[in-house]
Formats: structure tokens, sequence, C-alpha cells
């Protein structure tokens, strides 16, 4: 073993991460190709669509495109891990908005971040679950969500809670009076994410554990405290979309965070980023949001049935799904 | 020297498998013990009765998903696939309800097929295509639906696939028997049973050894998506209604069952009748609780319990415990994309 390592002393077993700086090499095609398909479609809308560009419609996209993006972006945490996805994000969401409409009486600020430390106790228990044990992501977040759902159930009786207290700030406020909060929040949240995934130690933890597991353990890497991490990262995520979801209406209900699983795996999928782990950033599951917001926006605004676009949307998963195995074909 | 070791190997599997079947009829008499004791109307007929009904519908689920299970696969899709299977019926119901039935389980199988093309051909793993399909699949069922509920007037096949057959059974449960029977001795007797296990087991070994991987995907997901689409068509007949949120639950229930049922995700393992064991837990289970007062919110979170309870023993953490091995093994059960690997 020894004498092998001597005699090739360069080779590493662990493949680091070389990124192909074309815009169009095969590992970014997809996620830049939907960058460029956003900007078309929303210039399309633009340019065919009485009113598309009017603030009403426009805050109408940004408002769709806060909450799914950064859950999304929470996502695209657990999927750069090799994990797949988290499916008891929609409930962890359903959950914080009955949370926060229960405790709005002591204030935005303090009940949002007692809705993320909420969010990211429930991530730790799937990280725990799943890092530690090696239990299937995937199965494991579906028990969770069916626990969470359970729970939120029995405490919220199945009703609607109306908050009491001001959540105007994070509904209707905007930054400087122009941009909306929610707008500055998300963009905000993902360049902080994208730069600890390309910068920390820990991100690149999460690149190389998400590439190959096994290599990862072999060279040392904290694995477990790395998934754990990214499941609280995707749990909290999946939460504060449910506080922005809960403060339009200062309600908390547990159909409010249905679909939202949907959303973000959609996001993370369109996005362009590799499902088997590793490979994408984090600001294509922010895009991959906003193209899908563009295009139901687009779908609403042409006065499709909201069961359309459910149809639409799961399409548009199953064909980002087929080209982004085709385009790892072409890779290789 | 190998083929000796194969052989008592199996022997040992096989009595290992017997022994297990044992605890889990075992689990089944004790929780039915148990609430016939606080509940004594739990052992009435007509619970049987309303517990078998749950089993057929749960059954059929499960038995298909547990194939792909088997097969080192999962579909996600199955959940999607009750509604659109039972929304496929109604709908079609008007140009008699064998069209009904029919067109919902080709569709099942179609969409069977569909999945196991993308596995098998794009190397994506099925847990993936199964989210997409199921997602495609539920838009698909809302869709149909239109946001209503679509009822059917035929409610004379409704009395008679549910009138109840000596006591206890009914057309759609004894439906469900047969399936299981069927798929035990496919399983045991026909080479495409050796096949899916052996391509749950080792994959590259059984694609050396001449195992069509292609094809038994195929087969798995194809019966997996017919009989999802079928329990969907029996339910949405003996309900007369179906809704987009008829599968709610199910996948889950599925997953649970079928993992009580001895079907590991890591694939390779499990078997008709220790499914239908499952199934069994699984509805005693809930009808028990039920029985006690239990709201479905409740139930739902004991569901979610039991999920995590089986996932928790099947993943590396009881293996890990008793072999010590370090917890840094790649032990992913069915996350790994197994396909990319053929």
């Amino acid at each position: 073993m020894n004498s092998s390592i001597t005699a090739h002393p360069v080779r590493s077993s662990v493949a680091l991460p070389q990124f192909d700086e074309r815009i169009f090499a095969p590992d970014r095609l997809q996620a830049n190709g939907v960058k460029i398909v956003t900007l078309l479609l929303f210039a399309w809308g633009a340019l065919t669509i009485p009113g598309y560009t009017s603030s009403a419609n426009l805050s109408a996209i940004v408002y769709a495109v806060a909450a799914v993006g950064i859950a999304a972006i929470g996502m695209a945490f657990v999927t750069m891990s090799g994990n797949l996805f988290m499916l008891s994000m929609g409930a962890t969401a359903a959950i914080a908005t009955i949370l926060f409409a229960n405790v709005l009486h002591i204030g935005l600020l303090p009940v949002v971040l007692l809705v993320v430390l909420g969010g990211a106790l429930l991530g730790l228990l799937q990280g725990v679950v799943v890092g530690w044990t090696g239990a299937n992501p995937i199965i494991t977040s579906i028990a969770f969500s069916s626990i969470i759902t359970g729970i939120g159930t029995i405490w919220s009786g199945g009703l609607t809670i109306v908050g009491h207290g001001d959540a105007s700030w994070l509904s209707v406020g905007r930054f400087l009076g122009i941009i909306p909060n929610q707008l500055v929040l998300f963009v905000l949240i993902a360049t902080v994410a994208e730069v600890v995934v390309e910068r920390t130690r820990f991100g690149r933890e999460l690149r190389l554990i998400g590439m190959n597991r096994t290599a990862a353990s072999v060279a040392g890497l904290r694995i477990v405290r790395t998934l754990v991490i990214a499941f609280i990262v995707a749990s909290a995520a999946g939460a504060l979309s449910g506080a922005l979801t809960a403060s339009q209406a200062a309600q908390g209900n547990l159909k409010l965070g249905a679909g939202l699983d949907f959303d973000a795996i959609a996001a993370v999928l369109v996005g362009g980023i590799s499902i088997k782990g590793g490979r994408g950033r984090i600001m294509d599951a922010a895009f991959g949001a906003l193209f899908l917001a563009v295009v139901s926006n687009i779908l609403l605004v042409k006065g499709l049935a909201f069961e359309t676009q459910l149809a639409v949307k799961g399409l548009v998963v199953m064909a980002s799904v087929i080209t982004g195995a085709l385009l790892v074909g072409a890779r290789k | 020297m190998t083929a000796a070791l194969n052989t008592s190997r199996a022997t040992a599997v096989k009595r290992v498998g017997s022994k297990a079947m044992l605890g889990r009829l075992a689990l089944l008499i004790a929780i039915c013990a148990f609430f016939a004791l606080i509940a004594p109307s739990f052992l009435a007929p007509q619970n049987i009765y309303a517990l078998l009904q749950s089993f057929a519908l749960l059954g059929l689920v499960t038995l298909g998903l547990s194939l792909t299970m088997i097969a080192g696969e999962f579909d996600l899709s199955v959940g999607s696939m009750v509604a659109v299977g039972g929304l496929l019926t109604i709908k079609i119901a008007d140009h008699g309800l064998a069209f009904g039935i029919g067109a919902a389980v080709l569709f099942g199988l179609a969409v069977g097929l569909i999945n196991a093309f993308i596995c098998v051909r794009l190397k994506v793993a099925s847990l993936v295509v199964t989210v997409g399909s199921m997602m495609t699949l539920s838009g698909f069922a809302y869709w149909l639906a239109n946001g209503e509920v679509v009822s059917s007037s035929d409610i004379d096949t409704a009395l008679l696939i549910d009138n109840p057959i000596a006591v206890i059974f009914s057309l759609r449960s004894i439906v469900t028997f047969g399936a299981f029977l069927l798929v035990t001795l496919m399983m045991n007797v026909t080479r495409a049973g050796r096949d899916i296990i052996a391509t749950g087991s080792r994959r590259d070994v059984a694609a050396a050894s001449g195992v069509r991987l292609g094809l038994t995907l195929a087969l798995v997901f194809g019966l997996s998506g017919c009989m999802a689409a079928f329990a969907g068509s029996l339910l949405s007949i003996s309900l007369v209604t179906a809704s987009a949120t008829m599968g709610t639950g199910t996948m889950l229930q599925a997953a649970s069952a079928a993992l009580i049922g001895g079907v590991a995700l890591s694939g390779g393992r499990g078997r008709p009748v220790g499914v239908m064991l499952g199934v069994m837990i699984l509805a005693a289970l809930n009808n028990g609780l039920g029985a006690l007062g239990a709201s479905a919110a409740t139930i739902l979170l004991s569901n979610g319990l039991v999920l995590l309870g089986v996932v928790l023993l099947d993943g590396s953490l009881v293996a890990d415990l008793l072999k010590r091995r370090s917890t840094a093994r790649s032990s992913f059960g069915a996350g790994l994309p197994k396909t990319a690997n053929v």
C-alpha cells in the first residue's frame, strides 16, 4: 500500500470538483440554459401580454419566488449532499405557519427566529437519523412529514389559526419603499448560502460527500456533521418559507404549506443541480425557482386553471430529470 | 465450493426467513389480541370485514411497491397512481365499467413502463424518476378531477364488489388475496421471480449471469403501476366517487407495510407472504387505533412513527451496533442510484 502511494504521489483518490468555465459546458448547460429561457419567457410575456410588467404582476412574481426560492435553496443543500430530496419540507412549512400565527403577538422578529429555530430542530432530528444511521433520506423524510402533519393537525385542531400582531414588514413591507422585503430576504439568503457553499470548508465537504461518500469517508471528512448541518439548513429554510406564506394573511393553516415539497424539488431539478450529488450551485436552485414562478405566472395570466398548472409543473420536472440524465450521458 | 457455499447460505437465509415470518405472525396476533382485550368489538365479524377491506386497498398497492423494492428500486408514484386510476375508471365508466378498469390498468402499466425505461436507459435513480412521475400524476389527477369530486351512479357494482362473502370476505379482498397468490407463484416458480431477486441483490452479478435487467425492471414497475391503478379503480367503484386526493397517505402506508413485511430498501430481500403480514399488521394497528377513538391525525402520526421505526431498523444502525463497524460506512439503502452501476 505504502509503496503504491510513493509510486504515484500525485494521484488523489478523491475527485475534486473541477468546473469548466465555459458557459455551455455540459456541466453548466442546463443551469445556464434555464436562466436564458427564463429571460426569454419574461421578455415574451412583457411584449405580448398587456399589463405583464405592471407593478401588481411583478409583485405577484416576486412573492411567488421568495417563498419557494428560499425553500429551494435549503433543498439544494440536501440534494448536493447526495441525499436526493427532503420530502418533509411542505409539512415543516405548514406547521411553521401554525407556530407563526400562534405566537405572532410577541413581535415579528422573535416569531421569525422562533420559527426558524423550530425548523432547525426538525432538521436536526432528520439529519441525525439520515447521517448517523444511514437511513434512506426520502423514506425518513416521508415518515417525518406525516409525524409533523399529525402533530400539526392535533395542535391546530385542523383549523385556521388567526394571528394577532403585525406582520406587515414581512408581508407587504418594501425596502426603501421600492423592493419588497421578501425579495431582499431571498436575495440575501441566496447570496449567503452561495458564499458558504463555494468558499467554506463546510461547503467543500458538502460537495465532496455528495460526489463520493465512500471516498469522502476514506479522506476523513466529517460526514455525519456535514449531513446534519445540510438537513438543519434545509428544514430551517422550509420553516422560514412557511413564515413568509403565513405573514401574507397573518394566518396559520396546515394547507398553506402543501405543495412546497414539489415546488422546491422542481426548482432544484429545473435549476440544473445534479441529483447524483456534488454538482451544481446554490444559485441554480434560486434561478430554478424564478423560472417556475415566471412559468406559473404566465399560465395564470393566460387564464389556465390551477389544476393545469400542477400538471405542467409535473411535466417540467419530468423533462428536467430526463434532460439532466441526457446531459450526464453527453458528458461521458 | 462456491456452489456449496451458496446453497448453505441459501438454506440459512430461508431458515432466518421463516423464523422472521413466524415473528411477524406473532406480532399480528399480539396486536389483534391487545386491541381485542381493550375493545371487544375488534374481533366482531363486521370489524374483521372492515379490516380486510382496508387490506384489499393497501395490499394491492403494497404488493406492487414491494416488487420494485425487492428489485432494488422504489416506486414513489403509487400514491398518485391510486388517484389517477380511480378518476380514470369513474370518468370512463359511462362506456362500461370493464372499459374503465381496463383503461386504468393499461394506463398504470404504461406509466410503469415509462418509469422503468427512464431508470434503465437514462440511468436515473428510480427514487428520482418516480418523484417526477408522482408529481406529474398528481397534477394529472387534479386536472382530471378539475377541482371536483367525480361520481358515478353505478351503485349496483359497488354493492357487488363490497358485498360480504362468507361474512368477512368481499370480492375486493378475495381479488387481493388472489393477487398475492399469483405473485407468490411468480416469485417462487418462475424465472422472472428469481431474476427480480437477483436484480435486487447483486445487480452486476445478475447481469453477468444473464439476467435481463431491463426486462426485469420493466416487469416490476409495470406491475407496480398496474396494481396501484387497479387498487384505485376498485376503491373508486366501491366509493362510487373519485377525487384527486384519494391516494393521499397510501404511499406512506405501503412503504411502511412493505418494510414491516421484511422487504429491504437495499433490495434482494422480501417475500409476498411477509408483505401480506406487513399489510395486515399495519391495517390492524390503524383499525385498532380507530376503534379506540383515535383521530385521523393520531393515526397519521402513528403511521409516521411506525415508518420511522422500520426505516431505522432497515438502516445500518442496528448492523453497525452489532458488528461495531464505523458509522462512516457508506450504506445508503436505496438512496444510491443503483442503475448507475450497471
